[in-house]
C-alpha cells in the first residue's frame, strides 16, 4: 500500500506539489495521470526518498521514506523516468546488479536473475552487452531490474514512453500478472490511452494537486462524458500537455 | 557480498577492467612516463660524458707547435667541420710574440673567444680552459725548478676535496623528478574510471536509479571510490616497480649515480602510495560529482591535476626545508620517498602521520561526497 498525504514541495517560487494526497492498494493499478509539468515525475520521487517535501507525508507500508529511506526503498521496485544502462555489462550483469543491492545473494540471486530473464522473454540477449540494445530491449532490461527482486510495491514513471507495441504488450501483460499476485502498482503517465486500458483507479494530478480520482467509468460519470478523454479534459479544464 | 558496498566495488571494478580506455590510461602514464624520463636522462648523460674531441676554431697556431700538441692530448683540436647555426664559434687565439715571451718568461696573451652564456658549449668551454690552465701550470713548474725553487711554494693552500655526497643522494638530485611521477601516477591511473562513475554515472542517467536503491548514499561512495582506488594504486604500483627497472638499463654510473632499490624500499614506497590513491580518488570523485557530463568532468579535473603538482613541483624546486611538509597529504609522502631514495634515515612517525592525515581527509571528502548525493540540488542539478 502506497500512501500519499498531504505532500507540499516548493522548487524556489514553483509549487510543484499542493496538496497531494492519493492512496495505491494492494492487488490494484493506480494510475497518476496529469499534463507535462503537473507534478507526477516530483510525487514519486518523494516517494522514493530523493526528494524531501516541504510538509505531508509519503508512506509504503506505513513507512516514511523521508525517516527510513532504505526500509522503505526495500520495499519497492522503480522503472524510472530515464532509465541508464551500463553499457559494459551483459543483461543478467545488471539485473544482477540490482538484485545484490536489493540483498539477494548467491543462488537464490542467480535463479531470481533467470526468473525474470525468462519473464519478460530477454533469453536472446541476457548475456549480451548493453551496447547495441534497442529501445525495447533496454525498457526490458530496466524492467527487469525493477521487479528482480519482487517487491510488493511496483512504481513506474512514464513506462511506455518510446516503446513500440510489442514491448508495450509485454509491459502490460507483466502488470496485469503482477496486480494478480498482489502486488501495488503505481504508475504515472500522460497517456490517456494506456491509462484507460490498464489502470482500476485514476488519478488526475493537475498543478501540483489531485483534480479528481476514481474508476475510468467513475470519472466519466462525474463529468457526464461517455469517453475519458472528453472527462480529462472537462477535469483539468484544458487538453495541454495530454496525449491521446 | 552481502555488503551494498562491496557490491558495489565488484560491479564498477568489473565495469572499468572492461572499459578499455581506462585500463589504457591507467597504464600508459606509468608506463610512458618512467619511459620518456629515461630517454631523457640517456641524452643527458651521453652529453655529460662526452669525451669525444673538442673543435675550436685556433688562431696563430704556428707560433706555439708545443701548445698545439699539448692541446691535442688534452682532446681540443683544430676544428674542421663548419659550425652549426646559431653556435658561436669558441676562437682560441696565440698571439704572435709566444716564442719572445716564452724567452723572457713574461705572461703570454691568449685570447679565448666565445659565447660564454651558451648551455650547450659550456662543457667545451671548461675544458678548453683547463687544457690551457693545465699547460700554463706545467710552465710555471719547469720555470721555478730551473731557478731551484720548490714547485711546491706555489701551493699555499693544499684544498682537498672530500666528496660526501652518496652515491644515493646524488641520485636524489636526479630521482627528485622520477619520484614525482611515481605520486602523479596515482592521480592520473584513476582519473578515468573516476569520471566514469561520477559523472558519468549522471550522464548515462543511471545515478537517479541508483541512489533510489536501498543503500547509503555513503556506501555508494566509498563502494565507487575504492573501486577507482584500484586503479590509482594499480598505476601506482606499476610505475614504483617500472621505474628502478627501465632506469637500470641507463648507464647511470657513468655519471657517479646509482639507483638501486631493495625490495623493501619498494614495498614501503607502494604502502606510502595506498592512502594516496585514496586521497586521489576522493578529489576527484568530488569534483566530478559535480558535473553533468564527461566532458565537463574531464576539464575540472584537468583542473585538479595542478594540485598535486603544483605541491610537488612547488618543493623541489623552491628547495623548501619545513617540518610540516612531512605531516600533510602528497607532500608528505614526497619527502618520505626522497628519503627512502636518498638512503636516509626514514622517520617513521610523520610518515605514518601523513598516511593517517591523508586517510582521514580522503575520508571526509567522501562524507561531504555522500551528503552532497543527498541533496535534491546537486542531484538533479535543481
Amino acid at each position: 500500500m502506497i500512501e500519499v498525504k498531504q505532500l507540499q514541495k516548493a522548487f524556489g517560487n514553483v509549487n510543484a506539489l499542493n496538496g497531494l494526497s492519493f492512496s495505491a492498494p494492494e492487488g490494484e493499478i493506480t494510475g497518476l495521470l496529469g499534463p507535462n509539468g503537473a507534478g507526477k515525475t516530483t510525487c514519486l520521487r518523494t516517494i522514493y526518498g530523493l526528494l524531501q517535501a516541504d510538509s505531508g507525508e509519503a508512506l509504503i507500508d506505513g513507512i516514511d521514506a523521508k525517516v527510513a529511506p532504505l526500509e522503505a526503498r526495500k520495499r519497492i521496485g522503480i522503472f524510472p523516468d530515464k532509465f541508464g544502462l551500463y553499457e559494459r555489462l551483459t543483461a543478467r550483469e545488471q539485473i544482477a546488479y540490482f538484485a545484490a543491492l536489493h540483498g539477494m545473494q548467491g543462488a537464490k540471486q542467480a535463479e531470481a536473475v533467470a526468473h525474470v530473464i525468462e519473464r519478460l522473454d530477454m533469453t536472446a540477449i541476457a548475456d549480451r552487452r548493453a551496447t547495441g540494445f534497442s529501445q525495447g530491449q533496454r525498457m526490458k532490461v530496466a524492467l527487469a531490474q525493477a521487479i528482480v527482486h519482487q517487491p510488493k510495491h511496483l512504481i513506474l514513471d512514464e513506462p511506455s514512453r518510446g516503446l513500440d507495441v510489442m514491448s508495450t504488450r509485454i509491459l502490460r501483460d507483466l502488470l496485469r500478472e503482477l496486480r494478480q499476485q498482489g502486488t501495488s502498482i503505481l504508475f504515472s503517465s500522460h497517456v490517456m490511452q494506456e491509462v484507460a486500458a490498464l489502470c482500476d483507479k485514476v488519478v488526475v494530478i493537475a498543478a501540483g494537486k489531485v483534480a479528481a480520482q476514481g474508476t475510468t467509468q467513475e470519472l466519466c460519470e462525474l463529468t457526464g462524458e461517455s469517453a475519458l478523454e472528453e472527462a480529462f479534459v472537462k477535469i483539468i479544464g484544458t487538453d495541454e500537455g495530454i496525449a491521446a | 557480498m552481502s555488503n551494498p558496498l562491496l557490491i558495489v566495488w565488484r560491479k564498477e571494478l568489473r565495469d572499468a577492467l572492461r572499459d578499455k580506455r581506462s585500463v589504457m590510461a591507467a597504464m600508459s602514464y606509468a608506463f610512458f612516463g618512467p619511459l620518456l624520463m629515461a630517454v631523457a636522462f640517456f641524452v643527458l648523460i651521453s652529453q655529460l660524458t662526452d669525451e669525444s674531441d673538442v673543435g675550436i676554431n685556433i688562431e696563430g697556431a704556428e707560433h706555439a707547435p708545443a701548445f698545439i700538441a699539448h692541446l691535442q692530448r688534452q682532446g681540443i683540436v683544430e676544428r674542421e667541420k663548419p659550425w652549426p647555426d646559431g653556435q658561436q664559434p669558441i676562437v682560441l687565439a696565440i698571439s704572435e710574440n709566444w716564442a719572445e715571451n716564452i724567452a723572457k718568461a713574461k705572461p703570454i696573451e691568449v685570447t679565448l673567444t666565445a659565447d660564454f652564456s651558451a648551455q650547450k658549449q659550456r662543457t667545451d668551454i671548461n675544458r678548453v680552459e683547463r687544457a690551457v690552465q693545465s699547460y700554463s701550470n706545467q710552465l710555471t713548474y719547469i720555470r721555478l725548478q730551473m731557478r731551484g725553487i720548490d714547485p711546491g711554494i706555489m701551493n699555499a693552500i693544499d684544498l682537498v676535496k672530500h666528496d660526501t655526497a652518496t652515491k644515493g643522494s646524488r641520485a636524489a638530485l636526479l630521482m627528485g623528478s622520477v619520484l614525482v611521477f611515481m605520486l602523479l601516477s596515482v592521480f592520473f591511473s584513476g582519473m578515468n574510471v573516476a569520471i566514469d562513475i561520477s559523472a558519468g554515472e549522471r550522464e548515462r542517467n543511471s545515478l537517479e536509479l541508483l541512489l533510489s536503491q536501498p543503500l547509503t548514499a555513503q556506501q555508494l561512495v566509498w563502494g565507487k571510490a575504492l573501486a577507482a582506488s584500484c586503479f590509482a594504486i594499480f598505476g601506482g604500483i606499476l610505475s614504483v616497480v617500472l621505474i628502478p627497472f627501465i632506469f637500470s638499463f641507463l648507464p647511470l654510473h657513468n655519471i657517479g649515480i646509482s639507483i638501486a632499490l631493495g625490495w623493501q624500499s619498494i614495498l614501503l614506497i607502494i604502502a606510502l602510495l595506498f592512502p594516496l590513491a585514496l586521497f586521489a580518488t576522493a578529489l576527484q570523485l568530488f569534483v566530478s560529482f559535480r558535473a553533468k557530463s564527461f566532458k565537463e568532468a574531464q576539464t575540472y579535473i584537468s583542473f585538479l591535476l595542478m594540485l598535486p603538482m603544483l605541491a610537488v613541483f612547488g618543493v623541489e624546486f623552491s628547495r623548501v626545508k619545513h617540518q610540516a611538509l612531512y605531516y600533510l597529504p602528497i607532500t608528505g609522502q614526497h619527502q618520505a620517498l626522497l628519503d627512502i631514495i636518498k638512503g636516509e634515515a626514514l622517520q617513521w612517525l610523520p610518515m605514518a602521520l601523513s598516511a593517517v592525515a591523508t586517510f582521514a581527509l580522503s575520508a571526509l571528502l567522501l562524507m561531504l561526497i555522500g551528503r552532497m548525493l543527498r541533496s535534491e540540488k546537486v542531484v538533479f542539478g535543481l
